[in-house]
C-alpha cells in the first residue's frame, strides 16, 4: 500500500541529528586516540628494499616501450633470473610472511590496536542505536525499493505492510557509517579522512605481504612484450614540427 | 618540477617583497614548497621576520620551520653565526632530534670540517639506518671534496636499497658523465626514462650520451630520442633540433658506402632545419648567418 505516512518532525530533532552528531564525535575521538596510541614503527631494511624493488619493476613494466630493446632485455633478466633475480622468491620463503607477521610482536600489537580502535566504537554505537532507537519509523528514503530490502532496513518495525521506503534508525546508522568520510576530510584534514569502510578493508588485508607482490611483478615482467615506442614518437615529432612551421 | 605558473608567482612575490611590500611569509612558504634555491633572499626576509617579535609570535608553531629554512639559507650564504644561532634555538626546543642533527652535520659540512661531519652522520645513521637524506648528504660530501669515485660508490650502495629514487639516478648519471663513463651514464638515464617517461629532459640527456658514445646503432637510437624529445616538448627544444641535424649528418657519413634506405626520415631533418631557422629568425636574428652556413655545410657533406 503506497500511502504516505506523515513523520513527526520530532523524529528528525531527536533521532537523526543526534545520531549523526554522535557518530561524528566518535570519529573525531577515535582519530585523536589513534594519534596518541600510534607507536613509531622502525622500518625494516628488507621491507623497504622490497618495496623499492617492486616500484622499480613496475616502472619497467609500464614504460618498457621507451627504452631500447637490448636494455629492456638485460633488465628483464636482471629481475626475473631464476637464480639470483631480484624478483625471484625461493619457494620455501614464500609462506613465511604470514607466520612472521604473527610471531613479530610489534606487528601483532599494532594490528590488534587498529582493529580494537575500530571494532569497539562500532559495536557500542550499534548496540546503543538498537537499544534506544528501535521500533519506530525514522525516515523515508526518496526512491522506491524492492521488498528484499525490508529485512535489512526495517528491523524494528514489525508491520509488513509498511512501504519499504520507510526505514528504521539502524539504516540511518549505516548510512552515516559509510558516508561521513567527506565530513571527516573537512574537519580533520585531507589525509585523515578515513572512513570506516576503508578501515574495514585495511583490516581484512594482512598488511604488506612482499613475496606475493614480488611474484606478481615477476609474472608481469615475464609476460610483457617489448613494444618499441620510439618510431611512433618520431612520427609525432614530424607532425609537431610541421604544425609549428605552418 | 616547478610549474610555470608557480615560478611566475614566485617571481612576482619576490619583486613585491623586495620593494617593501608585504607578503614575506607567503614568499618563504612558496620557496620552501618549490624547493627553489634563493638563499640570499630567504636569509634577508626570514631574518626580518624572526627578529621581529610580533611577526614571530604570529607564526605560532611554524616559526621552527622558518628557523630551519633560515639556517639552510645562512649556511648557503656562509653566515655561520646566524646558522649557529638558529640551530642552537632549534636544538633547545627539540632535543635529540634527527632533523636537527642533520642540520648540525650540514653546518660542519659547510664550514669544511669533513671529518666531524662524517662522525655526526655516522652517529645519526646508527639511530636510523634508513634515513635517505643522511645517505645523500654523505654522497654530497664526497662530491664536494672532489672524490667522485667515492661518491659513485656511495651512490651505488644507496641505490641498491632505494632503487626507485629517480633523483639519485639522475645524480649518478651526471657524475658518470663528468667521469666520462658514458655506458654507465646511459644505464642511469634509462632508469630515469623508465620512471618518468614523459619528461623531455630525460630523453634529451639520454640522446646526448648516446650521441657521445658514437657508433651507428647508438647514433640511430640517439636520433630516435632527439625526435621523442621534440615530440614531447612540442617542437620547441632547440638542442633537440640541433641534435637531429647532427645525428643525420653523422649517420650519413657512416653509411656513405652503403646504399641503404635513402629517403628514410630525411623529412625530419629538413623540418628540424627549418624549425631552427625560424627560431633563430625570431629570437636571435644576428646569429642567423652562422646557422645558415652550418646547415649548408651539413647538406654539402652528405
Amino acid at each position: 500500500m503506497a500511502e504516505d505516512l506523515v513523520l513527526d518532525t520530532a523524529i528528525r530533532d531527536w533521532v537523526l541529528v543526534p545520531l549523526s552528531v554522535v557518530m561524528v564525535l566518535i570519529g573525531v575521538l577515535r582519530y585523536f586516540v589513534s594519534k596518541l596510541m600510534r607507536s613509531h614503527q622502525v622500518p625494516d631494511l628488507k621491507v623497504v628494499k622490497e618495496g623499492q624493488v617492486i616500484l622499480r619493476a613496475r616502472n619497467l613494466r609500464v614504460a618498457a616501450g621507451f627504452i631500447p630493446a637490448k636494455s629492456f632485455r638485460s633488465r628483464k633478466t636482471y629481475f626475473t633470473n631464476e637464480e639470483n633475480g631480484l624478483l625471484h622468491v625461493p619457494k620455501g620463503q614464500a609462506q613465511n610472511a604470514q607466520a612472521q607477521m604473527f610471531s613479530d610482536p610489534n606487528l601483532a600489537m599494532d594490528m590488534m590496536k587498529k582493529n580494537l580502535s575500530m571494532i569497539i566504537p562500532q559495536t557500542l554505537t550499534f548496540a546503543w542505536v538498537n537499544f534506544f532507537f528501535s521500533g519506530f519509523v525514522a525516515a523515508k528514503i526518496p526512491f522506491p525499493l524492492t521488498q528484499r530490502f525490508r529485512g535489512m532496513l526495517q528491523n524494528g518495525i514489525d508491520l509488513s505492510t509498511v512501504d519499504v521506503s520507510y526505514v528504521s534508525s539502524r539504516s540511518w546508522y549505516f548510512l552515516n557509517l559509510f558516508g561521513l568520510r567527506g565530513l571527516f576530510s573537512l574537519i580533520l584534514g585531507e589525509e585523515n579522512a578515513m572512513d570506516d569502510t576503508q578501515r574495514m578493508m585495511q583490516m581484512s588485508g594482512f598488511g604488506f605481504d612482499p613475496s606475493k607482490s614480488l611474484g606478481a611483478e615477476k609474472d608481469g615482467i615475464d609476460i610483457i612484450q617489448h613494444d618499441w615506442a620510439l618510431p611512433k614518437l618520431e612520427k609525432r615529432a614530424e607532425d609537431a614540427l610541421k604544425k609549428l612551421l605552418k | 618540477m616547478v610549474g610555470a605558473s608557480e615560478a611566475a608567482q614566485m617571481e612576482r612575490l619576490e619583486s613585491q617583497v623586495d620593494n617593501g611590500g608585504g607578503g614575506a611569509w607567503e614568499y618563504l612558504c612558496l620557496v620552501r614548497k618549490l624547493k627553489a634555491r634563493r638563499s640570499d633572499k630567504v636569509l634577508k626576509h626570514g631574518l626580518s621576520i624572526l627578529n621581529d617579535h610580533r611577526a614571530r609570535s604570529k607564526l605560532g608553531a611554524e616559526e621552527w620551520t622558518l628557523y630551519e629554512q633560515v639556517a639552510f639559507a645562512a649556511m648557503d650564504c656562509q653566515q655561520y653565526d646566524v646558522a649557529n644561532d638558529c640551530i642552537a634555538l632549534l636544538s633547545k626546543q627539540f632535543p635529540r632530534s634527527i632533523r636537527i642533527g642533520r642540520l648540525e652535520g650540514m653546518l660542519l659540512e659547510s664550514k669544511g670540517a669533513w671529518a666531524e661531519a662524517e662522525k655526526v652522520y655516522a652517529r645519526l645513521l646508527d639511530d636510523s639506518p634508513l634515513d635517505q637524506i643522511i645517505h645523500k648528504r654523505k654522497v654530497a660530501m664526497a662530491k664536494a671534496q672532489g672524490d667522485l669515485s667515492a661518491a659513485v660508490k656511495l651512490l651505488n650502495k644507496y641505490l641498491e636499497i632505494f632503487m626507485a629514487d629517480h633523483d639519485a639516478w639522475r645524480e649518478l648519471a651526471e657524475i658518470y658523465v663528468s667521469l666520462q663513463m658514458y655506458k654507465q651514464a646511459a644505464f642511469c638515464y634509462e632508469e630515469l626514462i623508465l620512471s618518468q617517461p614523459t619528461v623531455p629532459p630525460n630523453h634529451l640527456a639520454y640522446a646526448e650520451v648516446l650521441y657521445t658514445l658514437g657508433g651507428l646503432e647508438n647514433l640511430q637510437t640517439a636520433k630516435n630520442y632527439y625526435a621523442s624529445t621534440i615530440a614531447l616538448s612540442g617542437g620547441k627544444n632547440t638542442r633537440a633540433l640541433y641534435g637531429i641535424c647532427l645525428c643525420s649528418v653523422a649517420i650519413r657519413q657512416l653509411t656513405k658506402g652503403r646504399n641503404k634506405e635513402e629517403k628514410e626520415v630525411s623529412d625530419l631533418q629538413t623540418l628540424a632545419a627549418e624549425a631552427l631557422q625560424r627560431d633563430y629568425k625570431q629570437r636571435a636574428p644576428n646569429k642567423l648567418p652562422f646557422l645558415l652556413s652550418m646547415l649548408k655545410n651539413m647538406k654539402l657533406n652528405s
